[in-house]
C-alpha cells in the first residue's frame, strides 16, 4: 500500500480520488498518474465497479403506516409547542423574578413562623414560672395570714373531713380527767404560730425545684443568705464539677414551714426555673395515732408504777414489774422520738433544690490534658484498627469459603451469559 | 464536505430551504417544514436501518423511533452540525440500543433468525448475497463502508459520527472495500488474474 517510484500515488489516495475526497492539487496529481498507469487506473475502476454493484442493494419504499404515524406525532408536537408558547405562565428567563418572589416569600414566612413559635414558647414558660409563686402568695394573704398550705377548693372539704378525727379528740381530751397527761395536743402547741384550725391540720410539705443559674458560686452565696434570712438550714448539699460538663449543686433544704412560699420565690430569683413541684402530705392522722398510742403507753407505765408502789410481793414479782416498766419506757421514748420527727417535718418544709450552671466550654482544661488525650486516642485508634483487622480476618475465615462458592457460581453464569451475548451481538 | 456544500448551494440556488433551515423552522413550531424534511429523509433513513437490520418490520420501527426522537428533541435543536449528520447520529444511537437489547434478549430466548428476507422484493439473490458479504466484514468497517456507499457521507462526517480520526476512516474504508471486492467480485482472486483483468479493461 505504499508509494513506489513506479506508483507515486498510494492506493488509498486513488480511492479518495474516486470518492472526491482529495484537494484540487492532489486530485490533479492522481488524475495525471492514472492517465499513465494502467494498474492504478484498474484499481480506480475496481472501486467504481464496487460502488456500482452495491447500488443494486435496493430498499423497499417506506410504508404508508410509518408516514402516517410520524406525521401524526409531528402535528401533535407542533400543536403542543404552539400552545406552550402562547400560555407559558411560569418560565425561566423573563418570568424568573416571579419564581424568586414566591420562593423568597415562602422562606421568610417559614422563618417568621418558627420565630413566633419560639418566642411564644419562651414567653409562656417564663410566665408560668412567675405566676405560680404569685398565686401562692395571694392565697396565703387571703387565708387569714396563716402559713397554711392553701389547697384548691375541691380538696378543702376532703381535708377538713380527715381533720375532724383529731379535732374531736382534741375537744374530748381536756374533759377526760382520768388521764393524767393530756397527750398529743400539747405537742401541737409547739408548732407555734398556727391558728386553731390549721393547728389540727399537720401537713408535711415538700417542694422540689430545678433551676439553671448563670454562675453557681454567686447562686450558692445567695442561697446561703436566703437560708439565714429564713432561719433554715441545708440538710444535705453536694456540688459537682466534672470536666466538660456544667457544674451542678444538689441540696436538701429545710425551711420553717411558714417561710416556705417566700423561700421558694426567693429561690426562683436565682435563675431560670426548669422544673418546679410542690406537695403536702397530711400527717394529722399519723400524728393523732401516735399521740393515742403514747397516751396508752404512758397510762400503762403509770399503772405499773402504781403497782410497784402499792403492792408488795416477792422479789421476782418486783423485778418483773420493773422490767415491764423499762420496756414501756423504751416504747414511749421511741414514740416520742417519732413524734418529734414528725413535728419537725411539719415545722420545717423540705426543698429539694437542684441548681445547674449554664454550660460554658472551657479551653484551658482541655489543652492541659492534650498529650494525655492524644495518648488515649492513639491507644483507642490502635485497638480499633486491630479489632477491624481481626474482624475482617474472622469474617473471611467464617464466610470466605461460601463467598468463593457463590462467586464461582456467579462468574460461571456471567460467563455463559456474556458468551451468548457476544454470539448474539455478532449475528444481529 | 464537498458534496454537502455542493448540495446546499444547489438547494439555495433552486430557492429551496436547506435541511438546517427547515429544522430550525420546525423547532419554532412550523409543521410544514418538518413534512418537507420527512419527505427528504424518510427513504434514506429507512434504507439506513433496512440495510443494517435484517427484519424489515423492525427497520421500520427504528425509523419511526428516530423521527420521533427528532421531533421530541426539536426544541433543543442547535444548528451546529449538518442536519444529515445529526439525523444519522440519532439513527446510530438507536441502532446501537436496538442491537444491545436484541442481543441481550437473545441470551435468554435463543439466537434470532438473523437473515429473514422479505419475499416481496425483486432481485432477492443479489441483495441476499450483498448482505451476507457485508456481514462478513469487521463491524466497524461494515459501518464505515455502509455510511460511505449508501448514506453518501464524506470521510469527515463518518469520522465525526463514529468518533474516529479521518485517516482511520480512510484506511479502514480502503480495507473494507478490498475485502468486499474479494468477497463479491472475485471470491478467490489471484494477483495474475486480477492484473490480466485490469489490463483488459484498460
Amino acid at each position: 500500500m505504499n508509494t513506489t517510484a513506479e506508483h507515486p500515488v498510494a492506493p488509498e489516495e486513488i480511492m479518495a480520488f474516486v470518492d472526491g475526497e482529495l484537494s484540487a492539487a492532489d486530485a490533479q496529481a492522481v488524475a495525471a498518474h492514472l492517465d499513465g498507469c494502467s494498474a492504478c487506473a484498474g484499481l480506480a475502476s475496481q472501486f467504481r465497479g464496487l460502488s456500482q454493484s452495491l447500488t443494486r442493494w435496493g430498499v423497499a419504499p417506506v410504508s404508508q403506516k410509518l408516514e402516517n404515524a410520524v406525521n401524526d406525532f409531528a402535528a401533535k408536537a407542533s400543536a403542543k409547542s404552539k400552545s406552550r408558547k402562547q400560555s407559558a405562565p411560569f418560565r425561566f428567563g423573563t418570568w424568573n423574578w416571579k419564581l424568586w418572589a414566591f420562593g423568597g416569600t415562602g422562606v421568610v414566612a417559614g422563618a417568621l413562623l418558627l420565630l413566633g413559635i419560639e418566642v411564644t414558647n419562651s414567653y409562656r414558660s417564663d410566665r408560668v414560672a412567675n405566676q405560680r409563686p404569685m398565686a401562692m402568695m395571694m392565697s396565703q394573704n387571703s387565708g387569714k395570714g396563716t402559713a397554711g398550705y392553701a389547697p384548691p377548693e375541691s380538696l378543702k372539704g376532703k381535708m377538713y373531713n380527715s381533720l375532724s378525727a383529731p379535732s374531736r379528740m382534741a375537744t374530748r381530751s381536756p374533759s377526760d380527767s382520768s388521764e393524767p397527761i393530756s397527750a398529743g395536743f400539747g405537742v401541737a402547741g409547739t408548732v407555734g404560730n398556727f391558728s386553731d384550725t390549721t393547728a389540727a391540720s399537720m401537713i408535711a410539705r415538700t417542694a422540689s425545684l430545678s433551676i439553671t443559674v448563670k454562675d453557681l458560686s454567686t447562686a450558692r452565696a445567695s442561697l446561703e443568705a436566703m437560708l439565714a434570712r429564713h432561719h433554715g438550714y441545708s440538710a444535705q448539699l453536694t456540688v459537682e464539677s466534672a470536666a466538660n460538663a456544667p457544674r451542678s449543686l444538689t441540696a436538701s433544704l429545710r425551711i420553717p414551714a411558714s417561710d416556705l412560699s417566700h423561700a421558694i420565690s426567693d429561690l426562683k430569683t436565682l435563675g431560670r426555673v426548669r422544673k418546679e413541684s410542690q406537695s403536702g402530705e397530711d400527717v394529722s392522722q399519723q400524728h393523732a395515732d401516735l399521740a393515742e398510742r403514747l397516751k396508752t403507753a404512758r397510762a400503762t407505765e403509770e399503772r405499773f408504777r402504781g403497782i410497784l408502789q402499792q403492792r408488795t410481793g416477792n422479789i421476782s414479782d418486783v423485778l418483773e414489774v420493773e422490767e415491764s416498766i423499762a420496756r414501756v419506757r423504751g416504747e414511749i421514748e421511741s414514740m416520742e422520738a417519732e413524734q418529734t420527727t414528725l413535728e419537725h417535718r411539719v415545722d420545717f418544709a423540705t426543698i429539694d433544690l437542684q441548681l445547674s450552671e449554664e454550660y460554658k466550654e472551657e479551653i484551658a482544661s482541655t489543652s492541659a490534658a492534650f498529650s494525655l488525650r492524644f495518648h488515649n486516642a492513639f491507644v483507642a485508634g490502635y485497638r480499633n484498627a486491630a479489632g477491624t483487622v481481626a474482624g475482617i480476618f474472622l469474617f473471611l475465615v467464617e464466610y470466605g469459603p461460601s463467598i468463593l462458592i457463590w462467586l464461582a457460581i456467579i462468574f460461571f453464569l456471567a460467563f455463559l451469559i456474556s458468551r451468548r451475548y457476544k454470539k448474539a451481538r455478532s449475528r444481529i | 464536505m464537498d458534496s454537502t456544500n455542493r448540495r446546499s448551494s444547489a438547494a439555495e440556488s433552486a430557492g429551496v430551504s436547506s435541511d438546517e433551515e427547515l429544522m430550525a423552522a420546525f423547532s419554532r413550531g412550523s409543521q410544514n417544514d418538518f413534512d418537507q424534511l420527512f419527505l427528504r429523509y424518510k427513504q434514506p433513513l429507512f434504507g439506513f436501518f433496512r440495510r443494517r437490520v435484517a427484519d424489515a418490520a423492525q427497520a421500520e420501527e427504528l425509523t419511526q423511533e428516530s423521527f420521533l426522537a427528532v421531533i421530541r428533541a426539536s426544541s433543543r435543536y442547535q444548528p451546529s452540525a449538518l442536519f444529515r449528520t445529526y439525523l444519522y447520529a440519532i439513527g446510530l444511537k438507536i441502532l446501537r440500543a436496538h442491537r444491545r437489547k436484541a442481543a441481550f434478549r437473545a441470551c435468554f430466548t435463543g439466537a434470532p433468525d438473523a437473515y429473514r428476507e422479505p419475499a416481496a422484493l425483486g432481485d432477492l439473490e443479489t441483495e441476499y448475497a450483498l448482505r451476507q458479504a457485508v456481514g462478513k466484514l469487521d463491524r466497524l468497517e461494515q459501518e464505515i463502508l455502509l455510511l460511505r456507499e449508501f448514506e453518501q457521507l464524506s470521510y469527515a462526517e463518518i469520522g465525526e459520527l463514529l468518533h474516529l480520526p479521518m485517516n482511520t476512516v480512510r484506511s479502514r474504508l480502503f480495507r473494507a472495500r478490498l475485502a468486499l471486492h474479494n468477497l463479491i467480485v472475485a471470491p478467490v482472486p489471484t494477483s495474475s488474474a486480477e492484473q490480466a483483468r485490469i489490463e483488459e479493461r484498460a
